[in-house]
């Protein structure tokens, strides 16, 4: 503050000292007309200050405030793409592994099933094979049974008429019996 | 127009010009103009001022001078009243003028100070070009007071029977007289860059810090010191560089104030040479010479307002650094 002061008077000093000599006239220094300058300088100072300076940074700040804030909208919305962007992809990925996995499983349900049928169709099959073995078994022995009943009568009639006499027919039934039965073990065992 | 090669062009130029020169030496002669330094402040050495009001005369300059602040003024306010965040129209020149002046004081100073620089290097800038520029205006010099006379000039001093001389009215006290030929301006504002570029380096580096740039007498004293304790040698040369110090600190401030006076009289030095110019080049060879002296002093009003803002605008840069970053 005093450092100001003293700087001011200075200044008047070397004004006064400037204006009171003759060559300093001769140019024209007159006190009274800087005091006038002083004047219009510090009016056209305000006035500008006012209406040019203030208000023209504002507006400066202002833009460029709205450029910054444009720019990092702008950036936003690119960030937000880019972030939807991977999350589509992504779902799209999840959807086609989730996808492949449900090929895989019916894939594999379907094997079983097949798998599954071939293996009811062959025991099926084999119970039918099974049953046809023993339904000809069967029928096997009751023809041979019959075939060996027959037998037995024709023998038996064959052997009244040869030795024309009617025999025991009870006991000769045994005897060919035994008789059929030791040829037909001969016969398996040869 | 018949078609014309370029030779016959230039050709029909030149006589034109010599034609209009004839002309104007013929029948328009210019009366010598009356060259005085000091505007209108009476007392004596020239002519009374026009009215005054209280301490303050209003001379042809001041007249200029407050021309200057409404054409600035007008220009602003009319720019600026309704700003819209799209310029359109005169927002536009307003903003580049504003935009182009703080974009250059910060590329010199830094973002920071150009802004607290800007108001007042910015209307040294713009006064003075308006000055300058306003100045060039036709009515500049040509209206005012004074008698009927004849004044005699070049031609007719040759040759005096075929050039007239002037034979009119003859101004001896023009209402305008550009406001940059009178001193007080250049003085003035020489003295406000100075007060601001203390007034900035004060403010910016603190009173201590800034008056210890002018008087160094730190290493001085310490050497005294040495002395009075017998160590005679070290003592001699600190005294020795102390001595160099404090004269370098005494250059330092006294450079501050040469500043004003290199200001002041760069700026009315140019400017009155320039008037001066122009009066004498219409006066010895009335119309068309003076025209590329004006467009010469056009162009040279735009630079000393430039070199008047941009050395306040380096002056005040230097003073608010620091003196450890003060580049060497």
């Amino acid at each position: 503050m005093r450092y100001r002061v003293g700087l001011a008077i200075t200044i008047m000093l070397l004004t006064l000292l400037l204006s009171s000599c003759g060559a300093a006239q001769e140019l024209g220094i007159n006190w009274r007309g800087l005091l006038g300058q002083f004047i219009a300088f510090g009016i056209l100072l305000g006035l500008l200050l006012f209406f040019a300076y203030r208000p023209i940074t504002r507006m400066l700040n202002n833009r460029s405030q709205r450029i910054k804030e444009s720019m990092d909208q702008a950036e936003y919305i690119k960030e937000q793409t880019a972030k939807t962007e991977k999350m589509v992809q992504e779902q799209l990925a999840e959807a086609r592994r989730q996808g492949q996995g449900l090929v895989a499983q019916a894939e594999q349900i379907g094997e079983r099933l097949k798998e599954e049928a071939r293996q009811q169709a062959k025991q099926d099959a084999e119970a039918i094979v099974a049953r046809a073995r023993s339904e000809i078994k069967a029928e096997n022995e009751e023809s041979i049974a019959q075939l060996r009943r027959e037998f037995v009568d024709v023998a038996i009639q064959a052997a009244e008429k040869v030795i024309n006499r009617a025999l025991d027919k009870e006991t000769h039934r045994q005897l060919i019996e035994e008789t059929l039965k030791e040829s037909t073990d001969l016969k398996k065992e040869g | 127009m018949p078609n014309l090669g370029r030779k016959s062009k230039v050709l029909i130029v030149i006589v034109l010009a010599l034609a209009l020169m004839l002309i104007g030496a013929l029948f328009f002669p210019v009366p010598q103009p009356g060259i005085e330094l000091s505007a209108n402040y009476g007392g004596g050495v020239g002519p009374e001022p026009f009215f005054q009001l209280g301490p303050i005369y209003f001379t042809n300059t001041l007249i200029a001078s407050f021309m200057s602040i409404l054409v600035l003024a007008g220009l602003f306010y009319f720019g600026t009243r309704k700003m819209k965040l799209v310029p359109t129209g005169l927002q536009n020149l307003v903003e580049a003028i504003v935009e182009t002046l703080l974009n250059f004081f910060e590329g010199v100073a830094g973002k920071e100070n150009a802004r607290r620089f800007l108001p007042v290097i910015a209307t040294i800038f713009l006064y003075v070009v308006t000055n300058a520029w306003l100045g060039l205006l036709p009515i500049f010099n040509a209206i005012g007071w004074g008698e009927p006379g004849t004044s005699g000039n070049l031609l007719s001093s040759i040759a005096g029977s075929v050039f007239p001389e002037y034979d009119g009215f003859i101004v001896k006290t023009a209402l305008f007289r550009p406001a940059n030929t009178d001193i007080n301006v250049p003085l003035m504002l020489a003295l406000v860059s100075f007060l601001a570029v203390e007034y900035w380096g004060v403010t910016a580096i603190g009173a201590r810090h800034y008056a210890a740039k002018f008087f160094r007498y730190g290493q001085l004293i310490g050497a005294l010191g040495l002395l009075v304790r017998g160590r005679v040698k070290s003592a001699l040369s600190g005294i020795f560089y102390g001595g160099i110090d404090v004269f370098v600190g005494g250059l330092e401030l006294l450079s501050e104030f040469v500043r004003i006076i290199s200001f002041t009289f760069r700026l009315f030095g140019n400017m009155t040479a320039g008037e001066v110019l122009l009066l004498m080049m219409a006066f010895l060879v009335p119309w068309l010479i003076a025209v590329p002296f004006y467009g010469l002093e056009a162009l040279l009003g735009a630079i000393q307002a430039l070199i008047f803002a941009g050395l306040t605008l380096v002056f005040a840069t230097l003073a608010v650094t620091p003196h450890e970053q003060e580049p060497e």
